[in-house]
């Protein structure tokens, strides 16, 4: 009988909660409100942008909040052609897509062995490697220029991708040996048993089931560096091998003669759209990643 | 599980070497440095023990910039965990349209800094800018003509857009904690008749705690370091008076217009900077160490 009425309880607050999703309920009202008016901040902001970005210079001073009269492609072509942003856009897609290649070639394997094999040491290579997360990107600057120099790297895509990818390492064998810790060990012994070699096991039946995992770690280091800046500035004088962030730069200091918003504006939008893009398509994914090394 | 030695280096090595030579070397390499005078990549450096160090004690621009680094570590860091935090309670609370609040209000952590620094230096724009704009179009022609990134505001103004461009980060975070934690728990709370707040406090709090302390390393790391946007901020040289360590840094070593070229000098701001993170790593741990609790 107690037990009855229990369980009844239970069912009415299941359905309670239930209900709770999807009517509106009065106190939820400053929660609607709030979180509204921040997205409905950043929606307008961004899409500000994209008509700035079609708008003649004229109008995004005189009308900023009008639906540009005829939309201006040509502030596209003009930013794409003159100010090099076209040249950096593909420079970073070579570099950014190079150096996340490198970047899960070289971290599989190792988060592979730092997450299943058991050898002496481990504990303290993974503590190492979590270390790499803390060091603050500044403090490597002189050394690694110097370092670079000596190289004949400075001013060279390959010197850029060489540091992109050394830099990157620490993380994304943080996220991965999560993500491989997280796999079932069955398969793996059983292939043993088969008679599949080291190798194979990693190569067959690891690295595919660890697929939504490399595929995050991508997304991120894309994301990352796609946006990178300081090492960038650092690292490449030459206009030519400019990555995307850099020219986006040089343009933001040359409006201060040109006086040329629009174009700027567009800009924005070219470096923005690749990475809005990818977010658009697996933001679900991204999501589940960010918690990927820091909630169990 | 069982591996030969050989197949355990050989997929440790490129990714190890890589760290160890580009990234751990490097960093030893700025302890030895920090002790010189180096005064260009051409010339030969010169020790001179800790005489950079006490430089920097009685360095004012450097204590500003370890000023504004700090103020954004712990003002940013209590506005962005406490809006996360209420964002959270907001969007967990059963509203409708989850999804859809959780990705916009993330969506700026993807975008290029220079990107948003170009947009926020357009809405903070005097006269012609975005919020000048509005502030036209209700009649408030005194705050449309302020200077919002004047010296004496040039600080919240940015302030105010890292809030904006962080937020969504440790609010996925945090809402990744709280889906962790069974529903039934806050069930059987409301059966004995627990309150919100007793929830919450009882609940909430501590099961999120390992969540907290995570996104709080995370947080000190990432604004320990900031760079891009005091450097980005304002026009071509950022004002010393709103300069971040990363950029004084950058300015002692690379500088822009007029480069300095003190490179023992700029490595010994950078080991100073190492030390924060160490010292402010330590602290976090030590107030946000308690038990783990195991659900």
């Amino acid at each position: 009988m107690a037990e009855q009425s229990l369980q009844l309880e239970q069912a009415n607050v299941l359905t309670s909660s239930r209900r709770r999703r999807g009517h509106f309920q009065f106190k939820q009202l400053p929660s609607y409100l709030f979180l509204g008016a921040w997205s409905l901040f950043t929606i307008f902001a961004l899409s500000w942008v994209v008509l700035a970005s079609l708008k003649t210079n004229r109008e995004v001073f005189r009308e900023p909040f009008t639906i540009p009269a005829e939309p201006q492609f040509v502030n596209y072509q003009r930013v794409w052609e003159n100010s090099q942003v076209g040249q950096s856009f593909v420079n970073s897609l070579i570099i950014v897509g190079l150096s996340v290649l490198f970047i899960l070639l070289v971290s599989a394997p190792a988060s592979y062995i730092l997450s299943r094999a058991r050898f002496r040491g481990r504990n303290l290579l993974t503590m190492i490697y979590i270390a790499g997360i803390g060091i603050p990107y500044p403090l490597l600057f002189i050394p690694l220029f110097a370092m670079l120099a000596g190289l004949k790297l400075i001013n060279t895509m390959p010197g850029l991708i060489l540091v992109y990818v050394s830099l990157s390492v620490p993380f994304t064998v943080y996220i991965l040996t999560g993500f491989f810790s997280s796999l079932p060990q069955e398969l793996e012994d059983s292939a043993v048993i088969d008679g599949a070699t080291d190798f194979q096991v990693f190569r067959k039946i690891m690295l595919p089931l660890a697929r939504p995992g490399l595929i995050t770690a991508a997304i991120f280091n894309f994301i990352g560096l796609w946006n990178e800046f300081q090492l960038a500035l650092i690292f490449i004088q030459d206009p030519d091998k400019r990555p995307l962030s850099l020219s986006l730069y040089a343009l933001k200091n040359s409006m201060t003669y040109s006086g040329d918003w629009a174009g700027l504006f567009a800009g924005v939008v070219i470096v923005v759209v690749p990475t809005v893009l990818l977010f658009i398509l697996l933001s679900e994914r991204m999501i589940s990643g960010i918690t990927l090394g820091s909630v169990k | 599980m069982r591996v030969s030695n050989r197949f355990i280096i050989l997929l440790l090595l490129p990714a190890t070497a890589l760290y160890f030579l580009f990234f751990l070397v490097p960093t030893l390499q700025a302890l030895v440095y920090s002790l010189y005078d180096w005064s260009g990549f051409g010339a030969a450096p010169v020790f001179i023990g800790l005489r950079n160090f006490r430089e920097l004690l009685n360095d004012r621009v450097f204590w500003t910039s370890m000023g504004n680094t700090i103020g954004i570590l712990v003002i940013g860091g209590v506005v962005i965990f406490g809006l996360a935090f209420v964002m959270t309670m907001m969007i967990s609370s059963g509203i409708r349209g989850k999804k859809f609040f959780r990705s916009i209000i993330f969506l700026p952590n993807i975008i290029a800094v220079i990107a948003l620094t170009t947009l926020w230096g357009y809405m903070y724009t005097p006269r012609t800018g975005l919020f000048a704009a509005v502030f036209t179009a209700l009649g408030l022609t005194e705050l449309a003509r302020f200077p919002w990134l004047g010296p004496d505001t040039i600080f919240i103004a940015m302030m105010i857009a890292i809030v904006w461009a962080e937020v969504g980060f440790y609010l996925v975070l945090l809402l990744a904690g709280m889906d962790k934690i069974p529903p039934d728990f806050y069930e059987s709370a409301k059966l004995d008749g627990a309150s919100d707040f007793q929830q919450f406090r009882h609940i909430t709090v501590p099961l999120l705690s390992d969540v907290i302390s995570i996104g709080m390393v995370l947080w000190a790391i990432h604004a320990l370091k900031i760079f891009e946007f005091p450097f980005s901020f304002t026009g071509l040289e950022p004002n010393p008076s709103s300069y971040t360590v990363a950029v004084y840094l950058y300015i002692l070593g690379f500088g822009q217009r007029q480069p300095i070229y003190r490179l023992g000098y700029a490595t010994a701001v950078g080991v100073m900077l190492l030390l924060a993170v160490i010292l402010i790593v330590l602290l976090l741990r030590r107030v946000t160490r308690r038990e783990v609790y195991q659900y």
